[in-house]
């Protein structure tokens, strides 16, 4: 019998919230995860509103200075060499941990692997060069490469939980957890390794948000109720968010014999670039309507049986185009019509945090049998002419779901999920 | 390279920076390097020192470093790593300003090595 990868364990730190409880109540209700911010300290910056994760502060750069929620731990000799968003990844990992039904110790030895994405932290990296500079090269904090650059969730996570199987970093920015989850499939389908716990994290900070402004890529609409507003007519950019979110991937073999609840099979997966824009999409989403189609073709499945789409659609007007140009070629142009929505009208934007945390709604979406609605969605843009955009969550029970990640290059990722068989 | 020798003086990054330094260590500990910087006196750096130690260690010890005997290593025994060390190596230049040689660290083994050896360096600052 062929392996099966299958998902037995979640974990959020997100805006939306910080279990699971919580983010499914946000996602039926429509309840976003935005607060007014202001970047730098300067009221006069366009760009007003973030993706907050609340109960978490990060004031400075040193970690003496953080705090988390108290039914986190995260340990002082762990602390040490983590950035923001390795601490929510350490959060989020405790809970997938314990949803899958696994003691940490459990993730030690060969057959689980590690899997992470995040852009790094330029917050502390930022620091750290500036300190560098400040004292001539005199000073430094030993952990400040371990703790910045990109490669810091994995690097930390696997020494902590003593992970001998597959350990490695996805780079493919807005796609890169997307990446992580779908090579992380390969390696249970290829029978490399038995588990695979995958991780999407961003710091949540103005040096990973604000250089997005001078893309002219965030939205400058001051209203948290509106700010992001994906496929809608009046779209102007996208609201940042950071945060963690982890997933257990099993083989289904595996899972079974140790009494573990399958939440979800990953049954597909495909990747195209665009090979067009170093930052803009295709303008008619040729990489992702390809990616799509390549997970479905991987699944043996047609377009028809698609119930759901979690889209990429971050509310930017460019973006937010070429994804529905995308969708209708795939799906309206072959009599298909899944509901779609892109839950970043609540969360904002994870950029790395993207893929994995949007992967994770679509498992709560079958598990939980409902799809999230098209939060903030009043007038859609006459180019989403075809494509069902519910207003609001719905009491439907979707089998197949599909997830779309497009990242800066052109990178375009898509899962399939499905109901457990 | 720097000799072990050397007294040459370190600048703090910052100005104030001592202080901010400071605001992570407990009260007694302040006090104390208040004490050592008002009168020179290098003994008053004992309590100062262990506060350091204790708030960089790895993991946190059964009992406070004040408690233990003087023998106690501090890898061995405490949990140190190279990483923690090379961290109470920074912070301590930078608050006594003073400079410590690779070599000069692996000479320090216990906890009685590292209470003589701060006061020396500390010596040869308020002496220089």
């Amino acid at each position: 019998m062929p392996f099966q990868p299958v998902i037995t364990g979640l974990g959020f730190i997100t805006s939306i919230g910080n279990d699971r409880a919580s983010v499914i109540r946000s996602l039926r209700a429509l309840q976003h995860g935005f607060e007014p911010y202001v970047f730098l300290d300067n009221p006069d910056l366009p760009v007003k509103v973030a993706g907050t994760v609340k109960g978490f502060a990060f004031p400075t750069p040193s970690w003496r200075d953080w705090s988390w929620p108290p039914n986190f731990s995260v340990d002082r000799e762990l602390v040490r060499g983590l950035a923001p968003h390795g601490v929510f990844a350490i959060c989020a990992v405790q809970q997938a941990l314990a949803e899958a039904g696994l003691e940490p110790a459990q993730l030690a030895g060969g057959e689980t692997g590690l899997f992470c994405a995040s852009a790094g932290s330029p917050f502390l990296l930022g620091h750290f060069l500036d300190q560098m500079r400040a004292t001539r090269g005199e000073r430094g904090n030993p952990m400040g490469i371990v703790s910045s650059i990109a490669g810091t969730l994995n690097f930390n996570l696997a020494a902590h939980y003593k992970i001998s199987g597959a350990v490695c970093g996805f780079v493919s920015a807005c796609a890169s957890s997307s990446h992580a989850l779908g090579y992380a499939m390969d390696e249970i389908r290829l029978g490399r390794q038995q588990r695979m716990l995958v991780i999407g994290a961003e710091d949540m900070t103005t040096e990973s948000i604000l250089p997005f402004s001078t893309l002219r890529a965030l939205s400058n609409n001051p209203d948290p109720a509106t700010a992001s507003r994906p496929f809608d007519r009046r779209r102007d950019g996208f609201v940042g968010t950071g945060g963690a979110v982890a997933l257990i991937v099993e083989d289904a073999a595996l899972a079974r014999r140790r009494g573990a609840r399958i939440q979800a099979e990953l049954v597909g997966w495909g990747q195209a670039g665009d090979g067009h824009s170093v930052a803009a999409s295709h303008p008619e989403g040729a990489g992702l309507r390809e990616a799509m189609r390549r997970s479905l073709a991987d699944a043996g499945i047609p377009p028809a049986a698609v119930d759901y789409v979690n889209a990429h659609a971050t509310s930017t007007p460019a973006g937010d185009r070429s994804e529905a140009l995308a969708l209708q070629a795939l799906f309206t142009a072959n009599g298909a019509k899944p509901r779609v929505s892109s839950t970043k009208a609540l969360t904002g934007h994870g950029l790395s945090l993207a893929g994995a945390m949007e992967a994770a709604f679509c498992v709560l979406a079958i598990d939980e049998k409902f799809i999230p609605g098209a939060a903030h969605l009043e007038e859609p843009d006459p180019v989403c002419e075809g494509l069902d955009l519910p207003r609001t969550s719905l009491d439907e029970a979707p089998s197949l779901v599909l997830n779309n990640s497009s990242g800066f290059g052109g990178s375009n990722v898509c899962h399939l999920l499905r109901r457990p068989t | 390279m720097e000799s072990s020798s050397s007294t040459r003086t370190v600048k703090p990054a910052a100005p104030g920076e001592q202080e901010v330094a400071l605001r992570h260590l407990p009260p007694v500990a302040q006090a104390a390097f208040r004490h050592f910087t008002a009168s020179g006196d290098v003994t008053a750096l004992d309590p100062v020192i262990l506060a350091i130690l204790e708030d960089y260690i790895p993991r946190p010890p059964e009992r406070p470093l004040a408690e233990m005997p003087g023998e106690t290593r501090l890898i061995e025994d405490l949990g140190f790593d190279s990483l923690a060390i090379t961290e109470v190596v920074f912070f301590t230049e930078d608050l006594l300003e003073i400079r410590i040689a690779n070599e000069e660290i692996f000479q320090v083994r216990t906890l009685d090595d590292l209470r003589g050896f701060v006061r020396r360096k500390a010596s040869a600052r308020v002496r220089s």
